[in-house]
């Protein structure tokens, strides 16, 4: 392992002047203006670019909520239509978690995480801006159902069989099915590189130990969407193809089971919920002990915390199904496990008390919006705790006691922390103090409005009033509530306008900011203000949790190039990598410069998007290709490539370039991809074996439609393509590359033999994908086996053509690695398919 | 048993993640198995909580109580021999192990009180 054990690299250029540097390193990492800014990879500009979004989004949600409010002010109202109604709260749900909170909160990690942890970019820059481009668009395709009064109208979590094409027969189901995937792609990006980045881009000598808690977080939360979406990809593919093609994979009479829709649901669902939480949480841990002057108590205990929230809250999907008739004991269990989900949150509500008791708090604004944070949040776990035991959920299932639950949890454990968290940065985006007095008006009217809202709704639904019903009679004893609610969330709503008026408003007449305006100690305070491209003129060395604290003077000293990697003479993009425990200096990462790709590729997904919509099949498939061939492109101009870093000379003493070693980050982003992938394919198991067991008219033929000689045959033909690749890989370790393209492209012939005889297995097993879910879930199956196996082929052919092209041998062995991971997880994936698919029906019989 | 715990290596920060990754196996086991048993020989309800399911899945967790709780005590021995972020490591493995272990135990105990499939 190399380690770096000094204080500047060359010294050449430590002779040119703090200007001379930032002029050299802005050549290198500066935006471009005009058409060329849609190719902008930068994680600053990405970051605010989903913020902006977020926040316009914010704003679409927050209407419809007020639409929702006004019709249920009084009673026997038509305001709104029920139909138009039902579409207004689904889509406020559907717009507030999936094109508000999650991408808002991402933004702001993909924004913050580089600058905290002292690196200049994030560690797959293309992926971030495919994944901003990915949202915008699918967003934008989601909302626009609204504009043509087709919106989906099943309500959030889009239940069967209510969403199922019997019972809305029109596009809304198809447009939040799709467009939900869409930006989905955006979602599961951002996770896959925050996870990357903060694993492996850390600056030297930052050890796990000693990263900023907010990094915590985020890593806890990039990991938790990695595991936690695709539950939700596989439920939404199904269902649309159960709409689109007929397959039967919720409907009862064809052997379906509807109550699968929401186990896959749920499993992303309620994780979803502290995806939201903990980045809210790691605003809060961040901004605590600067207001507080001192250190977190329990550094360690919020740490344990966090990794206990991430892991439990996957064990509490079922208590949002309490009352479908699963049994007892099994209710029993999650019952349980969503009463343990409140230890580690009360942690760290204890650690946050403590902090403040032993510091000498100042309430600034941001402060402000911690207290309410704490006020509302407290009381929506309490009321978590009440819907976790049984009885009391029977009860209240359904009403309006959940709703306010909800909003106490997700705006108080989100929203709240999350304008803290603006307030806080708002300096470091804009160079600009906000005003308190604005600020002060905004959290007021809000707070009181949010909670005239909300505590009153418990009210209500505690006396009986079911959610998602258009209007009520007079007479129940809700209308004096309702009236309240909706006058309440009126004020809420000034003070909202109140707090976005503020951050407008700053940015042209806001008070400059002096260097650091809160005694922060964490990095991305000893960035200019506004930051600039690359973060930081040099990368120090940091040894502790505070680093601004313990040398006030790091701002100067890291502006001044008196740190590592000052350097901008070679014109690549650099930073560290490295170890992910130590923060030992392993090599240099080079990032791409400025990409159209990203950008082709989303257009291209977007137009699958619509002709899916519009069931244009065969423009869809042409899309597709189309979406391939820019992302292969994409994946084309790496590693030594002209466009990335054809010359690999680094300065003396520096570690190698990586796509010069065998360990660089793309590793690391395929095995985080391949868990993705791995959550997908396990839930696509379980989608499986819960039919299997459960549906009440599952139907199995006597023997498998499937060729199991078929299936043996293509398992060989990759089998032995995973054997001659390892064999591959294990050369280059030693720096032997003989016989390496022919090597490539008889592993790449392998992969389309596996694909061919899986294509025939598939064909001659004349499935009825229409008629039995068991054959519907089948052709899901090996389609999935064929997806994976065609594209190992392209990548391995692609590999070799690369040899060839000499982008890839012993000088540059790092891409046949990163394939060979895709490689043994269709080696794992496909062999298990087999069993479960076609050796499994064989010996247990139907 | 202490060369066991050595091999484990127990200051890698691997362990944050192991203990609950164990809870969620055996959460997952019984919520499960639980389930196709109910499916395949459902015991009669006269049984009450005395039944082969509630059996196999109290052994289950029990197996898993006693894996996690070595694991526990196993992070805190080496806490105490390490400085720095070895001992870190430990300490906060050993949190997450005791944790999973009242996990276990906790999440556990409708088994002896609720019987299966009803």
């Amino acid at each position: 392992m190399t380690t770096i054990n000094r204080e500047a690299t060359p010294e050449g250029d430590n002779i040119k002047g703090p200007n001379q540097l930032h002029n050299d390193l802005h050549d290198i990492w500066g935006n471009p203006r005009g058409l060329k800014a849609l190719t902008i990879v930068n994680h600053t500009t990405l970051g605010l670019r989903f913020m902006v979004t977020g926040m316009v989004f914010f704003l679409i949600g927050g209407l419809l909520a007020m639409l929702v409010r006004t019709q249920l002010a009084l009673p026997d109202q038509d305001f709104m239509s029920p139909d138009i109604y039902s579409q207004v709260t689904t889509m406020h749900g559907t717009v507030m978690m999936f094109l508000f909170a999650i991408p808002m909160l991402e933004g702001l990690a993909i924004y913050m995480i580089p600058k905290m942890i002292g690196a200049r970019d994030l560690v797959c820059p293309r992926l971030t801006s495919l994944g901003y481009w990915c949202y915008l668009f699918g967003g934008i395709i989601l909302s626009f159902s609204l504009v043509l009064e087709m919106a989906p109208d099943s309500g959030w979590f889009m239940y069967t069989p209510l969403s199922s094409s019997e019972y809305s027969p029109g596009l809304g189901s198809d447009f939040w099915l799709l467009g939900i995937t869409f930006v989905e792609i955006s979602a599961l990006s951002a996770g896959v590189e925050l996870v990357v980045s903060i694993l492996r881009t850390r600056t030297q000598g930052m050890a796990l130990h000693k990263m900023p808690l907010f990094a915590w977080y985020i890593l806890a939360m990039a990991l938790m969407i990695v595991v936690g979406f695709p539950p939700l990809i596989l439920g939404s593919i199904l269902l649309e193809l159960e709409r689109a093609v007929g397959m039967p994979f919720f409907e009862v009479a064809g052997g379906g089971d509807p109550i699968l829709w929401q186990h896959l649901f749920w499993l992303f669902g309620h994780p979803e919920v502290y995806i939201i939480f903990l980045p809210a949480a790691g605003i809060v841990s961040t901004l605590i002990p600067v207001f507080a002057g001192r250190p977190i108590v329990g550094y360690g205990w919020v740490v344990f915390a966090i990794t206990v929230t991430g892991f439990i809250s996957f064990g509490l999907w079922v208590h949002h199904m309490f009352t479908v008739g699963i049994p007892q004991l099994a209710q029993a269990f999650f019952s349980a496990a969503s009463m343990l989900v409140a230890v580690p949150t009360a942690i760290q509500v204890f650690v946050w008390l403590a902090t403040l008791w032993l510091g000498k708090p100042k309430m600034k604004l941001p402060m402000l919006w911690i207290v309410g944070f704490l006020i509302i949040f407290v009381c929506g776990g309490l009321t978590g705790v009440m819907l976790a035991l049984v009885p009391f959920n029977w009860q209240v299932h359904d009403t309006h006691f959940v709703v306010a639950h909800m909003h106490y949890v997700l705006v108080g454990g989100m929203f709240f922390p999350l304008i803290a968290g603006l307030y806080y940065w708002l300096p470091l985006f804009s160079g600009r103090m906000p005003s308190e007095t604005l600020g002060k008006w905004g959290f007021w009217l809000t707070f009181l409005g949010f909670n005239g809202t909300f505590l009153i709704m418990h009210w209500t639904g505690l006396l009986g009033m079911p959610r998602r019903v258009y209007s009520y009679e007079t007479g129940m004893g809700w209308d004096i509530f309702n009236l309240l609610s909706s006058m309440s969330s009126f004020i809420m709503s000034a003070g909202i306008a109140m707090v976005l008026l503020d951050f407008a408003l700053h940015f042209r007449f806001g008070k400059p900011a002096k260097h650091n305006p809160w005694n922060a100690d964490t990095l991305e305070w000893a960035n200019s203000m506004p930051p600039s491209a690359y973060n930081f003129v040099s990368l120090p060395k940091i040894e502790t949790r505070h680093p601004l604290w313990d040398d006030p003077n790091l701002p100067r000293t890291m502006a001044e190039g008196q740190h590592s990697l000052a350097v901008a003479t070679h014109g690549r993009r650099e930073m560290w990598g490295t170890d992910p425990l130590t923060g030992k200096v392993r090599e240099i990462i080079h990032l791409p410069g400025n990409s159209w790709w990203p950008l082709f590729a989303a257009m291209a997904l977007a137009v699958v998007c619509v002709s899916l919509l519009t069931r244009l099949y065969p423009l869809a498939g042409i899309a597709v290709v189309v979406a391939g061939l820019f992302l292969l492109r994409w994946s084309w101009e790496n590693g030594a490539h002209p466009k990335a870093a054809p010359d690999a000379e680094v300065a003396p003493g520096d570690p190698p370039l990586h796509s010069r070693t065998m360990d660089g980050p793309g590793l690391w982003a395929m095995s985080i991809t391949l868990l993705a992938n791995g959550s997908f394919f396990l839930s696509y198991l379980f989608g499986w074996f819960y039919l299997w067991t459960v549906s009440p008219e599952w139907r199995m033929p006597e023997t498998s439609p499937l060729s199991l000689v078929g299936l043996i045959l293509a398992g060989v033909a990759l089998t032995a393509g995973v054997v001659i690749l390892e064999k591959l890989v294990r050369g280059l370790r030693q720096g032997k590359d003989a016989g390496l393209a022919v090597g490539m492209y008889s592993i790449s012939a392998l992969g389309f033999v596996q694909v061919a005889v899986t294509l025939w297995v598939l064909l001659s097993a004349d499935l009825a994908v229409t008629e039995t879910s068991h054959d519907a879930i089948i052709m899901v199956g090996l389609a999935y086996a064929l997806l994976h196996g065609g594209l190992g082929a392209v990548l391995t052919l692609l590999q070799g053509l690369r040899v060839g092209y000499g982008f890839v041998g012993a000088h540059a062995p790092f891409e046949p690695a990163v394939v060979a991971q895709w490689w043994r997880y269709n080696l794992v994936t496909f062999w298990i398919l087999v069993g479960a698919l076609a050796v499994l029906p064989r010996v247990i019989g139907s | 048993m202490s060369i066991t715990m050595q091999r484990l290596n127990l200051t890698h920060p691997l362990h944050f993640v192991i203990g609950l990754t164990l809870w969620c196996i055996w959460f997952v086991a019984v919520y499960g198995g639980h389930a196709v048993a109910c499916s395949v020989a459902p015991p009669a309800p006269e049984q009450g909580v005395f039944t082969l399911v509630n059996v196999m899945l109290l052994a289950v967790s029990i197996a898993a109580i006693a894996l996690l709780a070595a694991l526990t005590v196993g992070c805190c021995r080496m806490a105490k021999r390490h400085e720095g972020r070895l001992r870190f490591n430990a300490t906060v493995s050993a949190g997450l192990y005791l944790f999973s272990t009242l996990g276990v135990v906790f999440a556990a105990m409708p088994i002896m009180g609720i019987p299966p499939c009803l």
